[in-house]
């Protein structure tokens, strides 16, 4: 709902389980700067992890992981129970709902689940909460009473403007959506949303996760615009597309990790693979590598680089990196850039775009993928806004993104969005009131009552240590771009295994020694790092994955949020071994 | 009467009355500062520390005053800066007078865990960047004789080249170990710091999140 300009804004920040200062260092440096100018400026850090983000933070809270959820539900509790709600904006702009609990991890093949939102009243609400006091999510979550009624007071305060951020520590996440939903809530309560300097904010999308994935439909359920389960839906794409509806299927196919299972079972023999490194980031790799290695599968990989996916390919196709052709953006504050072509492709690339182009034409669709080479990425542009033609998503038109360093969307008769649902910036919104959440039927936002459940897989007897993994500063997902990058790769060369000094001593492990790091599911041998450049606590260890010849993925767990499918790459269980 | 061109005149003479005035107070206040404001305090992090001491960076530089961020002077030149360390990386020496030498006293850090302007060296502090070793001259001595023993050809190493970004406007990496000299802030910002290592935009604060160290000489390959 909001944008980068709330960090100019707000007196508060929550990074939730979100290592800012790595890995979206531009925008915490905006954040510090905030912070330097203004003086009262905070910087809450709430994370399973001590980084670089809680160095530069001014308080730095700890939890379980898992546990966010519960601490989340607590302070909404204590927002009730020190009557901070905000009571005009909850009786006119929020709902009430509640969904499926005790869901399930999709570990298993052929998982499915469909949540069913049920309305609820306040009561409902209230009554859900009783089970969150501060007190009894100490004992889940590991975090203080006090520092649950703190993080309360600072969403309640009313002079306060407060931003929320997050990524992969909430997204990746068995309970992804919950969490998301409950963060969420806690916003909806006190009315600091969809305002400057107010709001939660997913900083998922910077990279462009947001503009190709999300806004323009690359998943299996997603059209540019809704989804193929809705027939209108279907009905414009068809009409767009110039293709007749029975072509759109109204059924989703697979899900990335159940893809994958497919393709190991044999249900899918043929993949084509573009932009992505999945031999080294699926969760549970081993088993993905075999399948993708069987005989009768048949694996094409789009790629710049030699690359482990460029490994189990039977066809490469050379593609053009993004300087070499042109191009857009799509960033989390729904901006959309414009990129041009910098320099010429070298030898027989061909942008992944084109390739897509040329294989449409040869099943048929020459009709339909008419486009000139000159100015394709253009016409699809001009094809793709007719997706969005209303005040609620429109895009900027071409020469707009041409002429400048990115548009937000809605891109209303030449102006932007700055922040959605709140009339004095955006033009959907009904003018008058001072919301209006058209995105729900009711117009209204929703609050979930969603629970706290465990992780898919803790640490026992056996296996006694929490496995985080995530990115460093240095290198980007699987580092096939970063590690070519002398100054990077000379920066931070290979992987490492971050180890608590305490559990380290108790081990008899040193900094540098090799140790191998094991789960149900596989292991990898490694350097342990202690007071390096993280520090996880006691009974974690965290291992970034960039590292193509230390492939922590073997050792994950390919368990999902049953509702956004996304798998939690931050939780499963590991022993450590001196090798 | 007068005509609109008297008018104009007679604003412009006002106009020029004022700033006639007011430029004295202007260049007074322009070229006068408040010294404590020129002031830092280096800190240090606890024994709980990681990342190469990262924290105290945040530290100080939430602590500096901005007039401190923005504090230029020229007076100190790399040449100068090599010139006091028998290599790059080494202790420099104290190039100003100093009392007999006691380890238990901390007097250094009086000055050089807080810059400002030394009156009577007409010079501004350099900073240590790690204001928690405390026994300063255990490692940087007093020079009390300008003769040599015996003639040496000695040469230093060179001293690291500037400028090594990957791309022309890309951040240069870290030349230099951190070990003891990672509060990046306390050497590259204020008025104290070689003008030619000086960061033109202090107001970043978290130096790190561009500027990587090089940790291994090599190139990625796969294996």
């Amino acid at each position: 709902m909001g944008c980068y300009d709330d960090i100019d804004h707000a007196d508060v920040f929550i990074t939730w389980g979100n290592n800012m200062a790595e890995m979206h260092p531009v925008l915490f440096s905006r954040m510090l700067a905030n912070r330097k100018t203004k003086g009262h400026v905070k910087i809450i850090d709430f994370a399973t992890r001590t980084t670089r983000t809680s160095q530069a933070a001014d308080k730095s809270i700890l939890f379980r992981p898992q546990t966010d959820l519960a601490v989340a539900n607590a302070i909404c509790y204590e927002l009730f129970r020190n009557e901070w709600i905000n009571w005009d904006f909850v009786n006119k702009h929020v709902s009430f709902h509640k969904g499926k609990t005790n869901i399930g991890y999709g570990t298993e093949d052929h998982f499915k689940f469909a949540d069913k939102a049920e309305t609820v009243d306040l009561e409902a609400y209230k009554a859900f909460l009783e089970d969150y006091t501060p007190e009894k999510v100490e004992k889940v979550s590991g975090v203080s009473a006090e520092d649950i009624r703190y993080l309360a007071s600072l969403y309640g305060d009313p002079d306060k403007k407060v931003t929320s951020y997050w990524c992969m520590g909430m997204n990746q996440h068995t309970r992804g959506t919950w969490i998301n939903n409950l963060v969420y809530n806690c916003h909806l309560l006190v009315g600091k949303i969809s305002q400057p300097g107010n709001g939660p904010f997913s900083l998922t999308g910077q990279p462009s996760a947001c503009g190709t994935v999300r806004e323009v439909g690359t998943l299996t359920h997603k059209l540019p615009h809704g989804v193929v389960m809705n027939e209108e839906a279907r009905k414009m794409a068809a009409e767009i597309w110039d293709v007749p509806v029975e072509n759109i299927d109204p059924k989703p196919t697979y899900h990335t990790v159940e893809m994958f299972r497919a393709l190991d079972r044999g249900d899918i023999r043929f993949m084509w693979i573009q932009v992505t490194n999945p031999m080294v980031t699926m969760p549970n790799l081993n088993r993905y590598r075999n399948g993708a290695e069987k005989e009768g599968r048949f694996v094409v990989v789009s790629e710049i680089y030699p690359t482990p996916t460029y490994d189990v390919a039977d066809v490469v196709l050379p593609s053009a990196l993004w300087i070499e052709r042109e191009g857009f953006f799509g960033n989390s504050e729904r901006r959309t850039q414009h990129n041009e072509q910098i320099v010429p492709m070298p030898g027989d690339c061909m942008s992944n775009t084109w390739q897509i182009i040329e294989v449409a034409r040869r099943m048929g669709y020459e009709k339909q993928f008419s486009w000139s080479e000159d100015t394709y990425i253009e016409d699809i542009w001009n094809e793709y806004i007719r997706f969005h033609d209303s005040p609620k998503h429109r895009m900027a038109p071409y020469n707009d993104l041409k002429a400048q360093s990115g548009l937000q969307w809605p891109y209303v008769d030449g102006m932007e969005t700055k922040w959605r649902y709140n009339p004095k910036y955006d033009p959907a919104a009904a003018s008058g009131d001072d919301f209006d959440f058209y995105g729900k039927p009711d117009k209204r936002a929703w609050i979930w009552l969603r629970p706290y459940e465990p992780a898919a897989e803790s640490p026992d007897s056996e296996y006694p240590f929490w496995l985080n993994t995530g990115r460093i500063l240095e290198h980007w997902h699987t580092g096939s771009m970063t590690r070519r990058v002398p100054i990077l790769h000379r920066a931070v060369p290979e992987s490492y295994v971050e180890i608590n000094p305490d559990d380290a001593a108790r081990m008899g492990i040193t900094n540098g020694m090799k140790v191998k790091v094991s789960s149900r599911r596989g292991s990898v041998m490694m350097k342990a790092s202690i007071n390096g450049r993280g520090k996880p606590p006691v009974g974690m260890v965290f291992v970034p994955f960039f590292d193509e010849s230390y492939l922590i993925n073997e050792v994950t767990l390919d368990a999902f949020c049953p509702i956004s499918k996304q798998p939690d790459y931050k939780k499963c269980a590991v022993k450590l071994e001196r090798v | 009467m007068e005509n609109s061109e008297q008018k104009v005149g007679k604003v412009f003479l006002v106009f020029a009355g004022i700033c006639l005035v007011a430029l004295p107070f202007i260049v007074l206040s322009a070229f006068s500062f408040d010294s404590e404001q020129m002031e830092t305090a280096v800190v240090t992090t606890g024994e709980d520390d990681f990342d190469q001491g990262g924290e105290a960076i945040f530290i100080n530089y939430d602590q500096l005053s901005r007039e401190y961020l923005a504090g230029t002077s020229t007076e100190r030149t790399l040449s100068d800066y090599y010139a006091r360390r028998q290599y790059p990386g080494s202790p420099p020496i104290i190039p100003h007078k100093v009392e007999e030498a006691d380890l238990a006293l901390i007097e250094c850090l009086a000055c050089h865990a807080r810059g400002g302007w030394s009156e009577e060296l007409k010079g501004h502090t350099p900073l240590t960047p790690h204001p928690e070793q405390t026994a300063c001259r255990q490692c940087h001595l007093a020079q009390t004789d300008a003769r040599l023993f015996v003639a040496t050809d000695w040469m230093s190493v060179t001293t690291p080249r500037l400028g090594r970004s990957e791309l022309p406007g890309a951040p240069p990496p870290i030349p230099h170990e951190l070990q003891m000299r990672g509060n990046c802030i306390a050497c590259h910002v204020g008025p104290g710091a070689v003008a030619s290592i000086r960061v033109e935009h202090p107001s970043r604060g978290n130096c790190r999140q561009c500027h990587v160290p090089e940790t291994s000489a090599g190139l990625f390959s796969r294996k």
